[in-house]
């Protein structure tokens, strides 16, 4: 019996026993899954559910000409699969459960596939495996869905935490403070370059101190990225003030070879404060009479 | 743990091999001096996988009692010219030209094997 011939039947029983599979499988999944997220999966909601499948699963047999068509995210069944799991994950359903929904559906169809065909062993292994067939590639479609929610929500923080982890700050008239904390990678580097340059021609800023007390580790990389940072920085007309490098740090550069010549390095924040003050001719006293 | 392998594709894995190595030293007793040397050394090691070979493995390991081991393989093009990359102030893709020299002044031992094209295996060892 040819692939084409076998599908057109698989799919007609599909539509024979829908009944039977919806009922079977919305009785598994919330057996399984129903119990953890109470008030979000309903009955109704689930019957809708598995009857909107079970439609795009005929559609989908239908546009098989021979034997199974690779399902694609653009495609209606793998569109309702991708969008059935990143609805999911909005919603705080977990990925495991959201497989166990299309292990579930997968179940109940070859339940009825054996209620339908106690007989005819070689066509119900065949459609056996039409079956199986088409639901790995459900499965896989459901997990690159998930994983694509995932990296999103990913790419989306590490943005946010990017825009708050550069701040420059105006500690005294023409006097700018740039905390670095973390990792400074290119990017990274490119954006506080970026501001600092910006703040310091909006400031006017004669004198920028880079504290670098939250850089884990100094490395040639990051030192390579604060040299040019100071270097245009001295362009614009403003003395760099670097404080907080650690002894580590400090003996790693030294073993590198790497000195930072054009700029005044100071151990602590403290220290580069009064230092930059000093170079705008300020500095900080105690008010006469207090303590 | 005392073996573990890293797969540096994207500049973010490089940190991760900082964290980890630093990490790992300290565990095996190295000060935090020559914790941060090993995790430098680390650090330049996987940012030349990143820059030079287009990815590769970082594998950090206790090696033997008393030290530790940074080995990095990859199959990317290759050094031509080991002493000339060990040279001071020698680089080719516009760094500061202290990567391989950095790692050898960093670490007590530094081994390359370089068959280019084919497979590029650097280890480097610091004693307790």
């Amino acid at each position: 019996m040819s692939a084409k011939t076998n599908i057109a039947e698989l799919s007609a029983l599909l539509e024979q026993s829908r009944a039977a599979i919806i009922d079977e499988w919305k009785r598994t999944v919330m057996d399984l899954v129903g119990h953890k997220y109470p008030g979000v999966l309903s009955m109704d909601e689930l019957h809708r559910h598995a009857d909107l499948k079970l439609a795009a699963f005929s559609a989908y047999f239908a546009s098989c000409r021979e034997g199974l068509v690779t399902v694609t995210k653009e495609s209606p069944l793998g569109k309702m699969v991708y969008d059935l799991s990143s609805d999911h994950d909005t919603r705080g359903i977990k990925p495991v459960d959201t497989a166990l929904y299309l292990v579930a559906l997968k179940k109940a169809i070859s339940h009825q596939l054996v209620c339908a065909f106690p007989d005819s062993q070689e066509q119900f292994v065949e459609f056996l495996e039409l079956l199986h067939g088409l639901m790995d590639q459900l499965t896989i479609l459901s997990f690159d869905a998930y994983a694509t929610t995932r990296e999103k929500v990913i790419a989306q923080q590490s943005q946010s935490l990017m825009e708050l982890s550069t701040p420059v700050i105006v500690l005294w008239n023409n006097v700018l403070l740039l905390p670095l904390v973390g990792v400074i990678d290119t990017i990274r580097a490119r954006q506080f370059t970026e501001r600092m340059l910006e703040a310091i021609t909006r400031h006017e800023g004669i004198v920028t101190i880079i504290d670098v007390t939250g850089v884990p580790v100094f490395d040639t990389g990051v030192a390579r990225h604060i040299m040019k940072a100071v270097d245009a920085a001295q362009l614009l007309g403003s003395r760099v003030v670097m404080t907080g490098i650690s002894p580590e740090g400090a003996q790693t550069l030294t073993k590198l070879g790497i000195s930072f010549a054009n700029v005044i390095s100071r151990v602590s924040l403290r220290a580069g404060v009064a230092e930059a003050l000093k170079l705008v001719g300020r500095r900080i006293e105690s008010i006469a009479g207090a303590n | 743990m005392s073996v573990l392998h890293l797969s540096i594709r994207n500049e973010s894995d490089i940190s991760e091999a900082v964290r980890q190595s630093r990490a790992m030293a300290g565990r095996l007793g190295f000060s935090t001096t020559s914790a941060y040397y090993i995790a430098t050394a680390a650090s330049e090691l996987a940012a030349n996988l990143w820059i030079h070979a287009g990815g590769g493995m970082i594998t950090l390991q206790r090696h033997g009692a008393r030290g530790m081991e940074l080995m990095t393989v990859d199959n990317g093009p290759g050094i031509a010219d080991i002493d000339k990359a060990l040279e001071e102030g020698f680089s080719t893709a516009n760094g500061l030209g202290c990567g391989l020299p950095g790692v050898k002044r960093l670490m007590d031992e530094l081994d390359i094997a370089s068959y280019p094209g084919v497979r590029t295996e650097i280890k480097a060892r610091k004693w307790l």
